[in-house]
């Protein structure tokens, strides 16, 4: 008995002994240097799985080479959380990554607090400026001419199309034909009706209107909010991408089914559905999901032109503790010849032109019928528009998107719809000072 | 216990106070609390940390304006003003409330019809429990992609529609489909929960009440209804305080069913799914609208404390004889059917 009391108490004195360190452990956040790596022979990096090569992060971690003694460890953070995450770290100034992966979205919400990332320029990033994507360079700058980002991967868009589809509908099949006999969206919507009257299966054009609209807006420079934060998203160029969707589900042209969901991937195995208006990334998936298909796919240009969709950023934080080091690494990691191995390691598509004329980027792709996906994706990355997004783009898209779902799924009238949504997001937007 | 007997117990308790207040200044008397509120520490600091201190500071982000990282700006009652303007937040309490009581109302009833079952002799008793009780621990978001793939238009669902002649329907795709899905989802995953609950509830009942009934000839539906029911009050007062807490913050469910590759779009087609705190999650942690955030969980905190209350006095009914609430309705009925 009297033992038993002992352990207990031992067990008890535990508790409160572990207790104690982890308050310990709390107020010691606040007197570190902020840095996650604080303390240690590395830098801190956080990344989401996917987002870097492998193969050069387990390199880094032995040491970087060409930089004596710099050794990076990854931290892996799901991609649902990694944001949030570095918020909070941010926010509380504690254990904060010294460097992290960002993703192309969340970029700009950052542009407030841009004081809490390095401006690269400092730290020499000019010097390799033509190494890199004009607009994907002049994207990780701020309004106010920081650069707080530097380019990791790029997301081409081009026209994912059923060859054997077209065919039989009596269009022109072959990717340079197609280019030719699509070059805009008008002609894109023409191809999709003679699909429709004249295909024997009566495919489909798109999944869903809202991917179009997606692509239109990406083709434009200017967005939902411009650089002085003002809203445009009433102005043309948001109602021609409107005008557009709304023009493909009148016709009857669009399966009105949600990407990625039991039903979508039915459609595409079944051949429910001729063209895919998406990015470079979106090739992996697609292959996942329609196996049998493969062969009858092809590549070419999008309607309208290209235009980037996706693609990340590598960011170092204020709390860096040794900026010189972490741009070094930066440069290491991004240099043409290292995008070219993540290509060929993780399908990250390099921002740097360079790789693209390298033997091991014209692999042919049986999915594709063989056709060489780089001939269409590379040219379209060099052509991408420079974009300008504001912190506030995905405050101000939602309405719009959630209006088109209705339209496309409720059947609302497109007219209130458009209103509807120009005014959620004015209203949304006057909260945040957006006028 | 001796106010109980005693009317004049109250008085003589707070008499005893001062004395129990005196005893801290004997030797040694205030330290004799140290260890035991040692002891108890870990959970109040941890609970200081992750519980009080967020709450508190939630009261004060609310009438602010913060994007997460940059300085607050102080906005008083502006949060709260925008929010009662905000015509998508109105319409995520309709359908908070919409799922829940589509969900709540059926999954209590199935629960105690289960827990009436288990309750009788079964074989594999114990086997039935753990199996109703599986949903509530399996990972929520798992289960939503085999929802999805019921709920699709070419799903399961559907098809067992069409096999018994019946039309498909939009499960994920019109109003009532949406909030059907979003309910059922809730109901598969909480009456387990709920039953078990329930069952405790039953085997506190004594046995005698359950033998009495038989020999009076009740059926199961009467033994039910005017037996167990009556007896059950604050089981059934805990389960449904329990789900309309629970009830009023459902969220996982339409994140997941309607997390889809497009940007954006939450809460399905016409946002028929978005209900309070995925407006709350989606203005907070995707918009970085922090004080936003905050302000709609005070007001969440305020319609689930006043329909607590509500469910509270409907259930439980107050002391007062003219109303006595559901459970105390069927005590009375079943007392004078019994008579």
């Amino acid at each position: 008995m009297d033992q038993r009391t002992m352990s207990r108490r031992r067990l008890l004195g535990a508790c409160l002994g572990s207790a104690g360190a982890g308050l310990l452990g709390l107020t010691g956040c606040g007197s570190a240097e902020g840095s996650a790596s604080a303390g240690t022979d590395h830098l801190g990096l956080w990344y989401w799985k996917g987002s870097l090569s492998d193969k050069l992060l387990a390199t880094a971690r032995r040491g970087v080479p060409g930089v004596p003694g710099l050794k990076v460890r990854g931290s892996q953070i799901p991609d649902g959380d990694i944001d949030s995450k570095v918020r909070t770290s941010l926010a509380a100034r504690a254990y904060v990554p010294d460097v992290t992966v960002v993703n192309n979205d969340n970029l700009a919400t950052f542009f407030p607090d841009e004081n809490e990332f390095l401006d690269l320029r400092e730290l020499g990033a000019e010097s390799v400026r033509d190494q890199y994507l004009e607009w994907k360079w002049k994207a990780c700058f701020t309004p106010t001419g920081r650069m707080i980002g530097f380019p990791l991967d790029a997301g081409p868009t081009a026209l994912y199309y059923r060859r054997d589809l077209f065919r039989e509908a009596g269009l022109a099949y072959e990717p340079e034909d197609v280019a030719e006999e699509i070059p805009t969206w008008e002609t894109f919507i023409a191809a999709g009706r003679t699909l429709r009257a004249k295909g024997p299966e009566k495919p489909y054009l798109v999944s869903n209107i809202g991917n179009v609209f997606q692509q239109v807006l990406l083709q434009s420079s200017r967005q939902f909010v411009d650089a002085g934060n003002r809203f445009i998203g009433d102005q043309e160029h948001i109602r021609r991408a409107w005008d557009l969707s709304v023009d493909i589900l009148r016709q009857g042209l669009s399966a009105r089914i949600t990407d990625g969901t039991p039903d979508f991937n039915a459609a595409m195995s079944g051949g429910r559905i001729a063209t895919m208006t998406t990015a470079v990334w979106a090739t992996n998936g697609l292959k996942d999901t329609a196996p049998k298909t493969s062969g009858s796919w092809r590549l070419t240009t999008m309607p309208d032109g290209p235009a980037n969709y996706g693609g990340s950023y590598m960011t170092l934080t204020r709390y860096c503790r040794d900026p010189e080091a972490g741009f070094a690494f930066l440069k290491w990691l991004l240099s043409p010849a290292n995008q070219l191995k993540s290509y060929q390691e993780m399908a990250l598509f390099p921002t740097t032109p360079a790789a693209y004329a390298d033997p091991a980027m014209h692999e042919p792709d049986p999915f594709f019928g063989g056709q060489r996906p780089i001939d269409v994706f590379g040219p379209a990355a060099e052509k991408a528009p420079v974009v300008y997004f504001s912190p506030y783009e995905e405050s101000a898209n939602t309405p719009f998107f959630q209006e088109l779902t209705n339209v496309e799924t409720l059947g609302k009238n497109p007219e209130r719809a458009w209103r509807d949504a120009v005014n959620t997001a004015e209203t949304t937007l006057s909260r945040v000072g957006v006028s | 216990m001796a106010t109980v007997l005693d009317p004049a117990g109250a008085p003589a308790a707070n008499e005893k106070r001062p004395a129990g207040r005196t005893q801290p200044t004997t030797p040694g008397g205030r330290r004799r609390h140290v260890p035991p509120l040692l002891a108890i520490s870990p959970f109040y600091v941890l609970f200081a940390v992750f519980g009080a201190f967020p709450i508190v500071f939630s009261v004060y982000l609310s009438f602010q304006d913060w994007d997460g990282i940059g300085d607050m700006r102080y906005v008083g009652l502006k949060q709260y003003g925008w929010l009662l303007q905000d015509s998508v937040f109105w319409h995520s309490v309709l359908n908070t409330f919409e799922i829940w009581f589509l969900s709540t109302v059926p999954m209590l009833f199935l629960a105690l019809v289960l827990a009436f079952l288990l309750h009788s002799q079964v074989r594999f008793a114990g086997a039935y429990r753990v199996a109703y009780f599986v949903p509530n621990v399996t990972s929520m978001v798992a289960m939503t992609v085999v929802f999805g793939s019921v709920f699709a238009q070419a799903g399961l669902a559907n098809s067992a529609l069409r096999a018994i002649g019946l039309d498909g329907v939009g499960w994920l795709s019109s109003e009532w489909g949406i909030k059907s899905s979003v309910s059922i989802m809730i109901i598969w995953r909480w009456v387990g929960y709920n039953a078990l609950i329930f069952l405790a509830g039953l085997q506190a009942i004594p046995t005698e009440h359950f033998e009495a009934a038989r020999v009076d000839g009740a059926n199961s539906r009467q033994t039910l209804f005017r037996v167990v029911l009556p007896q059950l009050r604050p089981v059934v007062l805990f389960a449904a305080v329990t789900s309309t807490i629970n009830g009023l913050q459902i969220f996982t469910e339409s994140q997941v069913l309607f997390q889809s590759t497009d940007v954006g779009t939450t809460g399905g087609p016409g946002q028929e799914g978005m209900t309070i705190v995925l407006y709350l999650w989606q203005k907070a942690f995707k918009e970085h609208q922090f004080g936003y955030g905050a302000a709609m969980g005070w007001v969440l905190f305020a319609i689930i404390a006043v329909f607590t209350v509500i469910n509270w006095r409907l259930v439980a009914g107050s002391d007062d004889d003219r109303r006595p609430g559901i459970a105390g309705l069927l005590r009375r009925k079943g007392a004078r059917r019994g008579r």
